[in-house]
């Protein structure tokens, strides 16, 4: 069996408040494969986006063995987290996070310069996967949502990240907006040979999965894979 | 930046009541001093002098009676005609063995009920009028400057011999208040310049003149009536000025010498003081209007900043019902709390010790005590009305702003969606998407930066106008292109002595002859000089700056005359232009064939033929430079009425420098304090407003170092835009002021200089990138979980 790309034993995360200690992630232990479409169920409060913060470097966690590619994961230094990021984490945001500055395809360049290259034929080439290559001299208020959406999608993709992660990506969409999203999400990430987590309260995501982890409490209540 | 505000207000109040305490004292003393009552010196309200010689008594009084037969204006009486004589000549100082001829200036004082030497009870003053042949009243700058007391003997001359005289008197007079050297606009260093009052018998003596001799008339009319401004259009004081051609018209029937009549404002000294009172005037309103209102600009700013950080509890408040009239008093409080306790700090300071540190910095540089000086209340009033009503107007508009607040916007983060400029796109298009980012970022706020440099330029303005202004004057009052150490002034005649006194002692020389004029039609007085060498470059000892036309072609059948830049401007005269001039009572039309710059007093040059064909002298100076080793021995001081040495005139203008340096750096140091507060209001702003944005790149992975880079690009980009703007703007204004305080007396202009040009232009960018480590740090310390959080919910 294949090495898997991301590797959790006995994860912890815990918060000190006024009121007490909370343990946000209580004893989590989750491999990810590569190509693997997982998503991340449960109810508010059930530790969903601080694993997926955890698995993108962003949250140092609290106990327990995190690797990636069979390394660990960098959890003191920001610099050596970051750079985590940027090597192996793709990220699209519920609320797109587009810079208003800069237009459609500027969006993903940037990213590829602060990443170390420029590549504009590779993020016309995203545009184009996303279907969104008319648009690439707009704005991004001049857009709809689903298509900023996908343009996040794109600007996600760009560096060529190994693990692409959504935090409610589709919060912010109607349902055949977000079924749109979904379907090209799952064909850039099947092209571009991606794994792919996301966090999501919309069980119709399922069908866009290959398999699902359902939380509560901070710890994993059941792992089903799809289909 | 609630300590930086209040502070920016507190400096304001301080500001305006320093310069407020420090505009009314001097107006106060200048009225007080010159009034005619006991207490004041009844300062003469015109002036009749006998340019070319002197009157003897009997003719003297004669004009007086002429004078006084028929005056023409019976509401403006003629209460006295008083003779005098005015002398230049030297004092003959030793100081540790050393002997320094000090150029001097004596009176001689008969009645002296006009004109009157000033002894006010003060500790500056002692001692009593001249009254014998061999008593002298020495001027208290000159006693303070060399220490010299009463019962002293000091040795003066007017080129006659030196002679001794008994010191039994310390005080002022009237014509030296302002103590400087005729020609030059500052006080002169202490030590090189001496006037003494000397009794009629005594100066009688000193210049071998007989009994009853005058060079000068003072008229005394009733009251202090108003006078012709030398600077305006307009006539002031119309009866004086009518009073003033009949004298004259008057003098020039009875007697052939060449003389002219003036009033208060052709004395320099008062006029100087006159204009340094009214340029205090007007310009401390000004000065806390101006910092007011950068108060006022940080003030907006920052509750734009404010109302930008509590936008999401404001829109919740909103939410939950609270109507807009109970969101706004909040913050309108905010800016009247701070300008309240900023404007009660600042007229603490400002009483306590700005107004107190003005005056005595003004009785230190014009050496003259402002007896009985006070903060009016009236003044912190008005100081207090201009501070709260900019701090009000710059409160209302954000608080208008945030009881508008839409809280869905806010809510959804619709007010973080904007529609960014296509054509600063087009322009940034081909740059690397981070440059491109880096100049989209810099003017993404146009207003806020217009406000910004606004307000930066203000804050360099003033220090700006004051360092580019001692640039500019630098080179116009220590003359550091002219090639002459000394002008030794002779009696008409007296020349040959000093050149035969050079050509021993290896001293290059070349005579002059300067005289007093003014244009037809107009009472202005300039001095004409006449030189033997005109020329822009180092062969003539008064290089001429020429800044437009050619030089003076010599013995041209209409004589040729270079005309100052100040001349040209108050007269509205042309190049090219022929105009008649006058020097007394002879006329003479000249044509003119260029601009001079350079010169603060009005003048006019000729060659020296051309003048002394129209006025039938030769030579009233000889220009000396001195051979290395050769100083100015007493020979040559018993020869000569007067000598002005030019290292004279640049010890004064270091002395004023090094007076000023005190309030020089404050005012830089409030410069740049003021602006490091406004721009760091705005890069903070800017920062906050892409706190999502900066988020976002580093979720996603951006290097901190790469940020720095961008962050570092933007303040660079807006401290050089700020900057150049600022410097621009600072250039204009101070050209605007300047002109606004040029007088016929001393004329100016402002030439900004590379160097402090490019100074404004570093400080505003070096300001601005030193604010990067904050924006660095701000972004290395954000809680990217937190800002997670927020960008997904």
């Amino acid at each position: 069996m294949s090495r898997p790309l991301v590797s959790m034993n006995g994860l912890e995360r815990h918060y000190h408040m006024a009121s007490g200690t909370v343990r946000a992630l209580d004893g989590i232990d989750l491999d990810i494969s590569e190509g693997e479409r997982i998503i991340l169920l449960g109810p508010s409060g059930s530790g969903k986006t601080t694993l997926l913060n955890c698995i993108s470097a962003l949250d140092s966690p609290t106990a327990g063995a995190y690797s990636f590619d069979g390394s660990p994961v960098p959890r003191e230094d920001s610099e050596e987290m970051t750079s985590f990021r940027r090597e192996n984490i793709g990220y699209v945001f519920q609320f797109f996070n587009l810079l208003q500055d800069l237009t459609v395809l500027e969006n993903i360049t940037l990213i590829q310069e602060l990443a170390g290259g420029r590549d504009e034929a590779r993020a016309r080439q995203l545009l184009e996967l996303v279907g969104l290559s008319d648009e690439v001299d707009r704005f991004p208020a001049e857009i709809s949502g689903g298509q900023q959406q996908r343009v996040a999608i794109a600007r996600s993709l760009a560096k060529k990240p190994r693990l692409l992660l959504g935090d409610e990506l589709t919060g912010n969409l109607d349902s055949t907006t977000s079924a749109m999203v979904m379907e090209v999400l799952v064909k850039a990430c099947q092209t571009e040979g991606i794994t792919c987590v996301f966090v999501t309260h919309d069980e119709s995501l399922v069908e866009y999965s290959t398999r699902v982890v359902r939380l509560d409490s901070g710890k994993i209540v059941s792992d089903d894979p799809i289909g | 930046m609630l300590f930086a505000v209040v502070s920016m207000v507190a400096v304001g109040l301080f500001a305006g009541i320093s310069f407020g305490t420090y505009a009314n004292s001097v107006h106060n003393l200048y009225d007080n001093i010159y009034a005619d009552d006991e207490e004041g010196t009844n300062l003469a309200d015109v002036w009749v002098e006998n340019t070319a010689s002197t009157w003897d008594g009997e003719i003297a009084d004669s004009l007086c009676s002429e004078i006084a037969q028929n005056w023409p204006d019976p509401e403006l009486p003629l209460v006295s005609c008083e003779p005098r004589v005015i002398l230049d000549g030297l004092m003959f100082h030793s100081e540790e063995g050393d002997e320094k001829l000090v150029p001097a200036v004596w009176h001689g004082i008969d009645e002296g009920w006009i004109d009157k030497v000033w002894m006010p009870e003060h500790e500056c003053c002692s001692g009593r009028l001249a009254a014998a042949d061999d008593e002298i009243v020495l001027d208290e700058h000159a006693a303070s400057g060399m220490g010299i007391e009463v019962g002293d003997i000091v040795s003066i001359g007017a080129g006659h011999g030196s002679m001794d005289f008994t010191v039994v008197g310390i005080g002022y007079h009237p014509f030296h208040l302002y103590y400087a050297l005729e020609g030059s606009i500052l006080p002169a260093e202490p030590g090189t310049f001496a006037t003494g009052y000397l009794s009629d018998s005594g100066i009688e003596r000193l210049a071998n003149l007989s009994a009853g001799s005058a060079n000068l008339l003072l008229l005394d009319v009733e009251g202090t009536p108003e006078f012709d401004l030398q600077s305006t259009d307009t006539v002031e004081g119309e009866s004086l000025s009518q009073a003033i051609s009949y004298v004259r018209q008057t003098v020039m029937d009875a007697d052939d010498s060449s003389f002219t009549a003036y009033d208060r404002s052709g004395v320099d000294s008062v006029e100087l003081l006159r204009a340094d009172a009214e340029g205090a005037s007007m310009s401390y309103p000004i000065i806390t209007g101006m910092i007011a209102m950068v108060a006022g600009i940080t003030i907006f700013l920052s509750l734009q900043r404010l109302i930008q950080s509590q936008a999401r509890e404001i829109a919740i408040l909103r939410t939950l019902g609270i109507p807009r009239s109970a969101i706004m008093p909040g913050f309108i409080l905010a800016p009247v709390a701070i300008g309240l306790i900023g404007s009660a700090i600042g007229i603490i300071l400002g009483t306590a010790f700005g107004g107190p540190a003005m005056v005595a910095m003004y009785e230190e540089i014009i050496g003259i005590p402002a007896i009985g000086f006070s903060t009016e209340p009236s003044l912190i009033l008005q100081n207090l009305g201009i501070a709260m009503v900019v701090v009000l107007i710059a409160g209302i508009k954000p608080a208008y702003e945030a009881s508008t607040i839409q809280p869905l916007d806010i809510l959804r983060g619709q007010n973080e969606v904007r529609l960014s400029s296509r054509g600063i796109q087009r322009l940034t298009s081909r740059l690397p998407t981070t440059v491109g980012l880096t100049v989209r970022s810099s003017v993404r706020k146009p207003m806020r930066l217009v406000f910004t440099f606004f307000a930066v330029g203000l804050s360099m303005l003033i220090f700006g106008t004051m360092s580019m202004m001692m640039d500019s004057m630098d080179n116009l009052v220590t003359g550091a292109n002219q090639n002459w150490d000394a002008q030794v002034n002779v009696p008409f005649g007296g020349e040959g002595e000093v050149i035969e006194w050079a050509e021993e002692n290896g001293a290059d020389f070349e005579s002059m002859l300067v005289f007093p004029g003014n244009a037809e039609g107009d009472t202005r007085q300039f001095l004409a000089y006449g030189l033997d060498v005109i020329s822009t470059g180092d062969d003539a000892m008064i290089p001429i700056d020429l800044s437009e036309g050619q030089l003076p072609t010599l013995g041209a059948n209409t004589p040729n005359v270079l005309v100052d830049e100040g001349t040209m401007l108050f007269l509205e005269w042309e190049v090219g232009q022929k105009q008649t001039v006058m020097f007394g009572p002879f006329s003479l039309e000249v044509e003119i064939s260029g601009v001079t710059s350079g010169e603060i007093s009005r003048t006019i040059y000729f060659h020296r033929s051309d003048l002394s064909d129209a006025i039938g002298l030769e030579t009233t100076s000889v220009l000396l430079t001195l051979p290395e080793g050769i100083e100015l021995d007493d020979e040559i001081g018993e020869m000569s009425v007067g000598i002005t040495q030019r290292q004279d005139l640049i010890d004064s203008f270091e002395s004023l420098l090094e007076q000023q340096q005190g309030i020089y750096n404050a005012i830089l140091g409030l410069g740049i304090l003021i602006a490091v507060a406004v721009l760091s209001i705005t890069l903070l702003m800017n920062l906050s407003e892409r706190d999502s944005e900066l988020a976002t790149l580093r979720v996603l992975g951006a290097p901190i170092s790469r940020i720095r880079m961008m962050i570092l690009g933007e303040h660079f980009a807006i401290g050089l835009i700020g900057g150049i703007l600022s410097a621009a703007f600072t250039i204009v204004m101070a050209q605007y002021l300047i002109s606004q305080l040029v007088q016929w007396a001393f004329y100016f202009s402002l030439q900004p200089n590379f160097a402090s040009t490019l100074q404004l232009i570093l400080i505003v960018v070096v300001i601005s990138v030193l604010s990067t480590p904050i924006g660095t740090s701000r972004v290395s310390k954000m809680d990217l979980v937190e800002k997670v959080k927020d960008l997904s919910q």
